[in-house]
């Protein structure tokens, strides 16, 4: 029986699509067969992080319509064994999500796969709340800035509330917070949230800490997950991230500014 | 750098006023949404029972919604209508005609502690929930 996580932040541009392609790669790397389904009806960007934009024929709506079978819609990575992509429609808007029809679709995928990552639209409408209503896990993607933290734990609130396993009483979805875009120079400087701080506000887990990095919008470019590229920071941070997920005990990394040593010290200030 | 300067203390990291200022939105944020919320509801229904019995003008009803940091109050003030008001003109003439110790037909100013006089208002219909 496969694992529905979400990929949610109530905040748009802090990088949920980014994390879903490089914790589904992540996963499938580990060898769990994975899928990650874009929930941002009419404005799909998965299929572009993924690398797999003009392979895409059917789509997430057209399933729940009857209009193509699942394995018609699901895109096969070419880069990752175990790693499908099941992108949405560009053209139809999120009243085309009805809870029966993605139950249906999230049912017949849970049969044949270990992990849904679902990617969650900004904002705590439809789309949002389809996409986290049937989650076992949710990882909270949030940046050390204030509004992102505050719409995180509007989030919080929305999956204590309103999700499929707190309406029927259930065990809650486990809450996981994945920091991101964290520069830790910055926060030496006292400008921005330390991991701690926002730890402090949001009171749940930590499962990683993203740093800040030029590699994230390298990899976009070329529709690569971020994950694939392990010479990166952020790369690195994403494959540690999910290990922990996996219950692994993995120290946290980047999170604090590198001492420099006397030789590099030299060289800079002769620089 | 004036000699001055070394005395002031030095304004706080924008990253401390930050956390600070989530600190105290959240606060406030997280009470409204703890626990189902049945004052609005109960808000409407008192004043659908009074409207039974009395007719209340929307106007003179004043209903103020405190939220605090553990405990919220409904406070519900109601101007009842006078008796003049309820009554038909006539009928009330006759009643205070009737009244002992009013030789003269005015309204008796005494009047009883439990009739709802002129303008009197329901006071705090105050309720408490606490968190």
């Amino acid at each position: 029986m496969g694992k529905i996580i979400v990929m949610t932040s109530g905040k748009g541009g802090v990088g949920k699509t980014t994390s879903s392609a490089a914790f589904a790669t992540g996963l499938a790397l580990r060898g769990f067969k994975t899928v990650v389904i874009d929930f941002d009806v009419g404005l799909r960007n998965l299929d572009l992080v993924m690398g797999c934009e003009r392979r895409v024929v059917f789509d997430f709506i057209n399933v729940i319509n009857g209009e193509a079978k699942l394995n018609q819609a699901l895109i096969k990575d070419k880069r990752v064994e175990n790693l499908y992509i099941l992108p949405t429609s560009q053209t139809r808007d999120k009243d085309a999500l009805t809870k029966d029809g993605v139950e249906r679709i999230l049912n017949e995928l849970c049969k044949d796969f270990d992990y849904i990552v679902c990617d969650s639209p900004a904002g705590i409408e439809r789309g949002a709340l389809m996409s986290l209503y049937f989650a076992d896990h949710a990882i909270i993607v949030t940046n050390p800035e204030v509004s992102s933290v505050r719409d995180s734990d509007r989030i919080l609130g929305v999956l204590n509330s309103k999700s499929r396993r707190a309406e029927r009483g259930e065990e809650p979805v486990t809450q996981h917070l994945l920091l991101t875009r964290y520069d830790p120079e910055r926060v030496e400087k006292g400008e921005m949230l330390k991991v701690d701080d926002v730890l402090e506000i949001l009171a749940i887990p930590l499962l990683g800490v993203i740093p800040e990095s030029q590699a994230v919008l390298r990899a976009s470019n070329i529709g690569m997950p971020v994950i694939l590229d392990e010479a990166s920071n952020a790369g690195q941070a994403y494959l540690d991230a999910v290990g922990r997920f996996l219950g692994e005990d993995v120290e946290h990394r980047f999170i604090t500014v590198p001492k420099k040593g006397l030789f590099s010290r030299l060289l800079r200030r002769s620089a | 750098m004036s000699i001055f300067s070394f005395f002031r203390s030095a304004p706080k990291p924008s990253a401390v006023q930050a956390k600070e200022r989530l600190q105290i939105v959240m606060a406030h944020e997280r009470v409204g949404r703890s626990g189902p919320d049945y004052l609005p509801m109960l808000q409407q229904e008192l004043l659908a029972v009074i409207a039974k019995y009395v007719d209340i003008d929307d106007n003179k009803v004043e209903v103020k919604l405190d939220r605090g940091g553990d405990c919220s109050t409904l406070e519900v003030n109601i101007e009842l209508p006078s008796r003049d008001q309820i009554k038909p003109p006539k009928a009330d003439a006759k009643a205070a005609e009737a009244k002992p110790g009013t030789g003269n037909g005015k309204p008796d100013p005494a009047k009883p502690a439990n009739a709802p006089s002129a303008g009197s208002v329901l006071t705090n219909g105050g309720v408490s929930k606490r968190h």
